[in-house]
């Protein structure tokens, strides 16, 4: 194929130049061109949220987004939300509140969470469901998800602090 | 009651600063959050290959001509097969439930001359990426003869129907399996009162968020295929593998680490798996198939449809005096790994003491997409006819409905019972639950209340649902006389490390049931040593001991005997180890964390050493064998039986049917909890489920081009985070008498009671227009439909 585009993304801090087929899009680029796994595909149609990462601090489907559009952008994964062997409280809190069961789903919400998060409000259980509307469920009903992001939502705007590169919305 | 059922009491005791009953951390957890899972999809070997499959969009056709030749000069493009390929290459996929009595019905991964439901696979392109495959999919030129086809289960058994598999199945009837006790029909004709309905359940999926996967590697030389699958049942697929393949089983590894979700949706082999093995072995190179959204939608087993006509006769107090159900279940265009539902025919009674019961299923063939098995698996389907008919009963009593419930509810002391269809409950209290539900939902506020709108103009109900659910399996005798291709059994291996650690190895993957961590639980529990000790390994038939898979919520009734006779068969060696180290008699010896104990002197050593000793046979007594691993099977002598209440409470506008559930109240019990915060995650992840099936979860065909009309997650309603209600959970503990350590299944329970329960509701609402809900989804638009045909 001739149809190959270069992008050069910064993913997760570090920053990459490669060339892609235009039509590959930013999820499978993510996955199998980088290897960063933890972004998972569930529908390719922006319904699911399964592929939900930050570009430029904003929480967006991966499969709706060709990896060409990344040029220049940057981008957080699940992969980053750690240090060495520490989960961090968004991560713990799920952990915390049985918030995942077979985990395909959970990069998506802790994705979406982690956007919420940086906004440093506290959000009623309403306002959280309808935030986390775009990022499907099958295993736990949502009640752990909803409780985890709560209390994270809790402990981040006491904390008030907006985690380094982030952006507030 | 022709036999008396032995009553065995309880007898396992759990110490109460037992590991067992704790909300221990999950296992699972760290890798999940970290994104380190490993899916079938994370999987990619060098030199991998992908295969896409080109599928019929006809519910019905002949194949005329499959012209590849433009597809084959593409580049890229490394290997196609068509469906006369397929037959020379392979034989027929087998099933792993026959229905009983009814025809098997084996078919090739490729169609060759007819197709049957739109999405069946027709032909298999193998590229170099799964884009190029795509891209030469659409060069085949694929010749249809579209021929007559038929959708709807009761228009399929119709004589003039279009026959979808003639010579083989008559009339699209596969077959009609009957079950009863007593003489029902003498009694519906001398009973006080009748109460009669045709429900209709409607058609849905599972919908795990992974969708099926496989990836196949075959390394010639070693004559070894080794599969990687988003499976529940690894060494269930390597058996059929080897049968399809024509392989040995020692040629195959299948492995399976984490599954995305799989609800019933990934019991056994599709078709997918055995082209991408095809394909691997052909080019000698790994082959990977992900399923995408769209194909999933046609190609993964439906669940649920069906039709019941049900009958309750019962005296003019209420008793119910005979129990009549005959339903027609819609298998699809082809015979699925475990067929269309029939728990619906073994717990027809509910919890309820009926002596002369009827109830005969009718497997119909249509032309949509195989039915297979489902979260609950029939049990929500039958109890949305019985608990609707119930309510109706008392309504036509002037008794309430929770009164007349309870009236008819078998008594503790009543158990164990042989229901009609042969079910034999083994123990529980099913009215506490009830009342425990209607006291939680104000059930007695709320009649006293009296009738009338709110404010708001709009009116309030109250529905219930109670049932029994069916967890695991009577014994591997009775799996055999279905012809069940399984056992009823579960089986562990524990070895020790040099770490001072216990490798677990179970065949039973991981797909959110927390079975790793439940598992390990009940391991260091028998075993003594800390729960971190113990590291799982699952799904890999490599490492496993052959064992059933995780279904039919029977892991952990299985699975919990085989863990405790292994790890007491480990503890007893370690002790006999740890007392020749200490020079103690071992009657002083016990396990305690990481190191075994002197009861008496307190002396010890540590749990490393003494597997040290027994891994290298170094400072071991001369009598014992060097070593140390067990490796255990247990058989369940009877499946157990879980039962509950579910109590709705609903507020909906008269006029334009839109309504709301204000409450969901379920009081549930499944014996002992092994992990109190799984069991509330289990049963809270399968009510949504339970919810959006009956709320608005429906897969749609258009009844003249047989085509599926909804098949993309756009436009499938599964719900999200806003459209649950509020559920509110309470539990009661019997312990099971029949299970190890008293456990119930847990997994499916919460698919059973929602509809029946919100149906009620909004029927009790809406009594004084006359409505009476009997078909799925409820909808708004159903709701006003029959409030406009009630009130003419």
């Amino acid at each position: 194929m001739t149809d190959q585009v270069v992008v050069t993304v910064t993913v997760n801090g570090e920053t990459v130049t490669e060339q892609v087929p235009a039509r590959m899009h930013a999820a499978d680029f993510l996955r199998h061109r980088l290897g960063f796994t933890g972004t998972h595909i569930g529908c390719e149609q922006g319904v699911c949220g399964m592929c939900t990462v930050l570009v430029n601090g904003e929480a967006v489907k991966a499969c709706l987004m060709f990896a060409a559009q990344l040029d220049g952008c940057q981008v957080e994964t699940v992969e980053s939300l750690a240090t060495n062997d520490r989960l961090n409280p968004l991560q713990q809190a799920f952990k915390d509140e049985h918030g995942l069961q077979c985990g395909f789903c959970t990069p998506g919400f802790l994705m979406t969470a982690t956007a919420l998060a940086r906004c440093g409000r506290r959000l009623s259980e309403g306002e959280i469901r309808e935030e986390i509307a775009g990022v499907l469920c099958r295993c736990t009903g949502y009640d752990g998800i909803v409780k985890a992001i709560a209390r994270h939502l809790d402990e981040a705007a006491a904390a008030g602090a907006v985690p380094a590169g982030g952006t507030s919305r | 009651m022709t036999e008396t059922l032995e009553r065995r009491p309880h007898s396992v005791e759990v110490p109460s600063a037992s590991l067992i009953g704790t909300s221990t951390a999950r296992k699972e957890d760290d890798r999940l959050l970290r994104g380190d899972g490993r899916f079938t999809d994370d999987i990619e070997p060098v030199h991998v290959l992908e295969m896409a499959v080109a599928r019929s969009p006809y519910p019905h056709a002949r194949i005329l001509g499959i012209d590849i030749s433009a597809a084959l000069e593409f580049e890229g493009v490394r290997q196609i097969l068509v469906g006369a390929d397929v037959r020379k290459m392979s034989q027929p996929l087998t099933v792993l439930r026959p229905v009983p009595g009814a025809p098997k019905l084996p078919y090739y991964a490729l169609a060759d001359d007819v197709v049957r439901y739109e999405g069946e696979p027709v032909v298999s392109v193998v590229a170099t990426s799964r884009a190029i495959a795509e891209d030469a999919l659409e060069l085949i030129d694929i010749e249809y003869e579209p021929i007559p086809h038929v959708s709807d289960v009761l228009d399929a058994l119709d004589p003039d129907a279009p026959q979808i598999h003639p010579g083989l199945v008559e009339g699209n009837l596969m077959v009609t399996n009957p079950e009863g006790t007593g003489d029902p029909e003498a009694h519906i004709r001398s009973a006080d009162v009748v109460v009669e309905g045709r429900f209709r359940i409607n058609r849905v999926t599972g919908l795990p968020m992974e969708t099926r996967a496989v990836v196949a590697e075959w390394r010639p030389g070693a004559r070894e295929l080794t599969v990687h699958s988003s499976t529940q049942v690894p060494h269930l697929v390597r058996k059929q593998l080897a049968e399809v393949l024509s392989l040995t089983e020692s040629d195959i590894r299948v492995t399976a680490s984490d599954v995305g979700g799989a609800y019933g949706l990934k019991l056994g082999i599709y078709p997918e798996d055995v082209l991408a093995c095809l394909h691997a072995m052909a080019l000698r190179r790994p082959v990977k198939w992900v399923e995408d959204r769209m194909e999933f939608f046609r190609a993964t087993t439906h669940a649920r449809e069906a039709t019941h006509d049900y009958r309750i006769a019962a005296r003019s107090d209420g008793r119910i005096v005979a129990i009549t159900n005959r339903y027609a279940t819609d298998m699809g265009g082809w015979n699925s790994g475990f067929g269309s539902a029939q728990l619906s025919s073994v717990v027809f009674t509910g919890p309820y003491r009926v002596e002369d019961g009827f109830v005969e299923r009718r497997v119909v063939l249509t032309n949509k997409t195989p039915i297979g098995a489902y979260r609950g698996y029939g049990q929500p389907e039958v109890n949305f006819a019985q608990e609707r008919l119930m309510d109706q009963l008392a309504r036509k009593l002037g008794i309430d409905p929770l009164e007349l419930r309870a009236r008819n509810m078998l008594r503790p002391e009543d158990l164990p019972w042989r229901n009609p269809a042969g079910a034999v409950y083994d123990s529980g209290d099913y009215e506490r639950c009830l009342r425990m539900a209607a006291e939680a939902v104000g059930y007695d506020a709320h009649r006293a209340a009296g009738r009338g709108p709110r404010a708001d103009g709009r009116y309030v109900g109250i529905g219930l649902s109670s049932f029994v659910e069916r967890t695991g399996y009577a014994s591997a005798r009775f799996l055999a006389k279905r012809g069940s291709q399984y056992g009823a059994h579960e089986s562990v291996t524990l070895r020790v490390n040099r770490s001072g650690g216990i490798d677990l190895y179970t065949g039973v993957s991981h797909m959110g049931q927390s079975s790793e961590t439940a598992f390990a639980q009940i391991v260091a529990e028998v075993f003594g040593c800390g729960y971190d000790a113990v590291r799982v390994h699952g799904g890999d038939t490599a490492s496993s001991p052959l064992n059933t898979g995780a279904f039919a919520s029977r892991t952990l009734i299985a699975a919990s005997g085989a863990l405790k006779a292994a790890a007491e068969k480990l503890r007893d060696k370690t002790l006999r180890l740890a007392a020749w180290c200490l020079e103690a008699p071992v009657e002083e010896l016990e396990v305690n964390g990481a190191v075994a104990r002197r009861r008496d002197t307190g002396a010890t050593v540590t749990l490393a050493d003494v597997f040290t000793r027994a891994l290298t046979g170094q400072g071991i007594p001369p009598d014992e064998d060097p070593g140390l691993e067990s490796t255990a099977h247990y058989e369940p002598t009877d499946a157990a039986y879980s039962f509950g209440t579910a109590a709705a409470v609903v507020s909906v506008d008269p006029e334009t049917g839109d309504f709301d559930v204000d409450r969901f109240v379920m009081v549930h019990d499944c014996g002992v909890a092994v992990n109190p915060k799984i069991v509330e995650g289990q049963v809270r992840g399968a009510l949504v489920q339970g919810l959006g099936a009956a709320l608005g979860e429906e897969l749609r065909y258009d009844a003249e081009t047989g085509q599926l009309v909804n098949g993309t997650m756009m436009d499938y309603f599964a719900p999200a985070a806003p459209d649950i209600p509020p559920i509110e959970l309470l539990h009661t503990e019997v312990p099971s008498p029949v299970t190890p350590f008293g456990v119930r299944g847990v997994g499916e329970v919460g698919t059973i009671p929602p509809a029946a329960a919100i149906a009620n509701g909004l029927c009790d609402a809406l009594a004084d227009f006359g409505v009476e809900l009997d078909s799925l989804p409820l909808t708004p638009e159903s709701v006003w439909r029959a409030l406009r045909g009630s009130t003419g």
